[in-house]
């Protein structure tokens, strides 16, 4: 998308027109793009349910101690959200996907972000324990985007966005900031629509969970002062040794890189 | 001391194996293309001592587990946007298929190769997130003719059976492309010659290509022992139009100095190609370390040749440009193709190759049209200048398509005669797709991917590419063969195919659903109600009743 070739500074997007930061940065690695991104792939890639030809890192490698984020933004409406202007994906299949997850024990807790128009009807029929969510706006409401980029013609970025944005710019893996303070990043004020959030099906009080434990990728270390005996030590098979053949060594060679063999017969 | 002395021996002798085990080297090539266009080629060349990847001290494992996993022995990868001008720039060093192009060999020991090929194409799309793993045998061919490994192979073995080639003609190239390609190199982005790959610069050029060529490469004269070459390519071409200055330096085209050569590697040398020097005077800023002039097949080139050792500053390398405002005939290169597609209408359509054999001698060419499967090209609508038997024709292969399974392949070895220009028309229909087979922007076009055009120049007038016995860019000093064979891609080309009414479905639910209903609800109730004629008027009596029995019975 960045280097797509109505984009007048290829490699980049804005949060702003004026170019403030790039969030598409010098090193930055993207999994599913183009006609990838589809509602089946979301999906495949949320349950597992992947072709087993699929890459590492084409698959979601979670496991009961995981926990995963999810943002999503695009157009959305009541109980939808659409993929690539030709299909969307409902709020019943997102929820049955991820109940599909929690029997699997793909993750521990779920931080659910989505910012599109009605963006709350996403999650409310969410049924898996262990999920916090957040939308940007209710149902019934819009969600607004937050200024105009003239270089390109189109809205840059949405307003929720933009504030979280804001708002994680000063957020560093030592920061003690917290959920409840992520959840509260964008008042009504600024919005211009009622951020809404889903915490019945959360355990832990959205107050006391360390922002950290979503963003930033800081692992939780446990620190052990036991030491672990290690009974054995696995070993390496070794390569059987090559029997004592005569080893043919088959002529190796460069050909030519044009078939002049045909020119020539003829 | 003497022991003191056998422990430095020891040690040198350490670093010479281990200099011996894997070797690296980083080269930038940069020509001026006159009048306003600049080319920078950058490869960077690790050579790793085993062929099995149990070991590597400077070859990228990633990659080598993927070539001895589904035992590939030659692989070339190419992620491509724009398009080399031919006839404008001349010739390139590694010619590349705008979009994503992978092509490879497999060992002649692989038995399925689809399998291995679909394998392969899925495990680099994670490598280099690119989409790869839409490669599929619906859109792959087995040239028959035009590619033969650039790398040292077995002799007496079908090399032709074991090649896959496809192209994604649509594929975007972009920043998440080049950070898994720099993660390869063994200094990263950090240090050397990559330090100038920019993501913001390079793909703000004109063409940007990067690839990964690997194959495997003779040790010895005899080619009894055999390494491995890894070469991971970015080739650049800057419009300096747009900078509204013909002067460029490092720091105008990559936004920074260089600073300094990678420690790991062996050589690291820039090569500025000053034969333009004559006709549009400029001047070098620092000064070349040597010049050497080059003879090859009857063109002369001057190689200015920067040798890189470690700095403590920013080395900013750059040309500056005496005379301005001058204006250039540019003598085309021996062979120059062009491509486009005919017709109007949604219902048949043709696409015309022209090749064009500027030299005085006639030019042997291999052309390779690969047409997905729903753009049906036939043999029988082949034309060569506009005739349907060709004398130019020396050999042809033809592999027709089947829907959703294989595409179209045509192959011709031709003899351009010198000084004519070759036009090939072949027609094609299109297909109605089926509705799910749409992409989601059906109505931006559809993309045929480039054809292939692999030629035996008898000249090397603008001829980079290197020897295909050489590695570095030093194989091309003198280099003179009596052919020098190539591989062009000619521009690629779009088709709008017919694309239903998306929103039809919807339409013919509502519509189909209010004559349903207007229709049933009458129609139900004739089918399961009986008519009955009721009498109006006052009830009869028993007595008239009885009297209408014996009306009827009279009757």
């Amino acid at each position: 998308m960045a280097c797509n070739p109505r984009n007048p500074r290829p490699a980049t997007i804005f949060n702003n027109a004026h170019g403030q930061i790039s969030v598409y940065g010098d090193d930055v690695e993207v999994d599913y793009r183009g006609y990838e991104v589809t509602v089946e792939n979301f999906i495949r890639l949320l349950t597992g349910r992947v072709h087993h030809d699929t890459p590492r890192s084409k698959r979601l490698l979670t496991d009961e101690g995981s926990n995963i984020l999810i943002y999503l933004t695009g157009h959305g409406g009541d109980g939808f959200l659409k993929f690539q202007d030709s299909e969307e994906v409902t709020s019943q299949e997102l929820a049955d996907a991820l109940e599909q997850m929690y029997q699997k024990k793909r993750y521990n807790e779920i931080f659910f972000i989505i910012d599109t128009c009605q963006a709350s009807s996403m999650y409310e029929k969410f049924y898996s324990p262990n999920i916090l969510a957040t939308a940007s706006s209710l149902v019934g409401e819009d969600s607004l985007s937050h200024h105009v980029d003239y270089l390109i013609g189109v809205y840059i970025i949405d307003r929720y966005t933009y504030f979280v944005l804001e708002f994680l710019e000063n957020v560093h893996p030592n920061s003690k900031n917290t959920m409840s303070e992520f959840l509260a990043v964008c008042p009504r004020s600024a919005c211009l629509s009622t951020v809404g959030v889903r915490k019945d099906l959360f355990n832990r009080d959205p107050s006391k969970v360390p922002i950290t434990d979503f963003f930033g990728s800081v692992r939780p270390v446990i620190i052990t002062r036991k030491p672990i005996e290690i009974l054995e030590i696995p070993k390496r098979k070794k390569q059987a040794p090559a029997e004592n053949k005569t080893k043919i060594v088959e002529k190796m060679s460069y050909l030519p890189q044009f078939p002049v063999h045909l020119v020539q017969t003829t | 001391m003497w022991i003191r002395f056998r422990k430095i021996l020891l040690l040198v002798s350490i670093t010479l194996v281990y200099v011996v085990a894997d070797d690296f080297k980083e080269e930038i090539f940069i020509k001026p293309l006159p009048p306003t266009n600049l080319y920078v080629y950058f490869q960077f060349i690790t050579q790793n001592e085993e062929t099995s990847f149990e070991h590597s001290h400077l070859a990228p494992r990633s990659l080598g587990e993927i070539m001895s996993r589904y035992q590939v022995d030659e692989l070339h990868l190419t992620l491509t946007e724009g398009q080399w001008r031919h006839n404008k720039w001349g010739y390139p060093i590694l010619d590349a298929s705008s979009g994503a192009e992978l092509y490879a060999w497999f060992s002649p020991s692989v038995t399925d190769v689809d399998t291995h090929w679909r394998k392969l194409s899925a495990t680099l799309s994670g490598l280099f997130c690119a989409s790869l793993n839409f490669i599929d045998n619906f859109n792959t061919v087995t040239p028959q003719m035009a590619m033969w490994p650039m790398g040292a192979i077995k002799v007496n073995k079908n090399v032709t059976s074991q090649l896959r080639y496809a192209t994604l003609p649509r594929e975007i190239v972009c920043t998440e492309n080049l950070t898994p390609w720099k993660k390869l190199l063994p200094c990263e982005s950090s240090h050397g010659f990559a330090a100038l790959l920019n993501s913001r610069m390079i793909h703000n050029t004109n063409y940007h290509s990067i690839g990964v060529h690997v194959r495997k490469i003779c040790k010895v004269e005899d080619c009894s022992e055999i390494n491995l070459e890894i070469k991971q390519t970015v080739a650049l071409v800057y419009d300096l139009k747009i900078i509204n200055s013909l002067d460029w330096s490092f720091r105008k085209l990559f936004g920074q100095g260089l600073p300094g050569p990678c420690p790991l590697s062996s050589s690291s040398k820039i090569y500025v190609d000053v034969s333009s020097n004559d006709t549009f005077p400029f001047k070098l800023n620092p000064l070349p370390d040597s010049v050497v002039l080059s003879q090859r097949g009857g063109s002369d080139t001057t190689l200015a040749i920067y040798n890189i050792i470690p700095t403590n500053h920013m080395i900013n390398i750059g040309a500056e440009y005496g005379t301005k405002d001058k204006v250039l005939v540019t003598i085309p290169p021996p062979l120059t193709f062009n491509r486009y597609v005919l017709g109007y209408g949604k219902e048949f359509g043709g696409i015309v190759t022209e090749i064009k054999n500027n030299y005085w001698a006639p030019i042997d060419i291999v052309l390779l049209e690969n047409a997905p499967w729903w753009l049906p090209i036939q043999l029988s609508s082949l034309r060569i200048n506009g005739e349907a038997q060709s004398k130019l024709v020396k050999s042809l292969y033809y592999s027709p398509g089947r829907s959703r399974q294989k595409p179209y392949h045509l192959e011709l070895l031709m003899r351009l005669p010198s000084k004519s220009t070759t036009t090939i028309t072949i027609d094609f229909e299109f297909v109605f797709l089926k509705w799910q087979e749409y992409p989601p922007d059906a109505n931006h076009g559809f993309y045929i991917g480039s054809a292939l055009i692999s030629a035996n120049l008898p000249t090397a007038r603008n001829y980079t590419s290197l020897p295909v016995t050489g590695s570095t860019m030093d194989s091309i000093i003198n280099a003179s063969k009596p052919w020098y064979p190539a591989i062009f891609r000619t521009n690629g080309a779009m088709v709008s195919l017919p694309t239903p009414d998306f929103s039809m479905p919807y339409n013919v639910i509502c519509l189909a659903c209010t004559v349903v209903a207007l229709a049933f609800g009458p129609l139900h109730n004739i089918c399961t109600k009986e008519l009955v004629l009721k009498a109006v008027g006052s009830p009869i009596s028993l007595r008239q009743k009885i009297m209408n029995l014996f009306k009827k019975k009279q009757d």
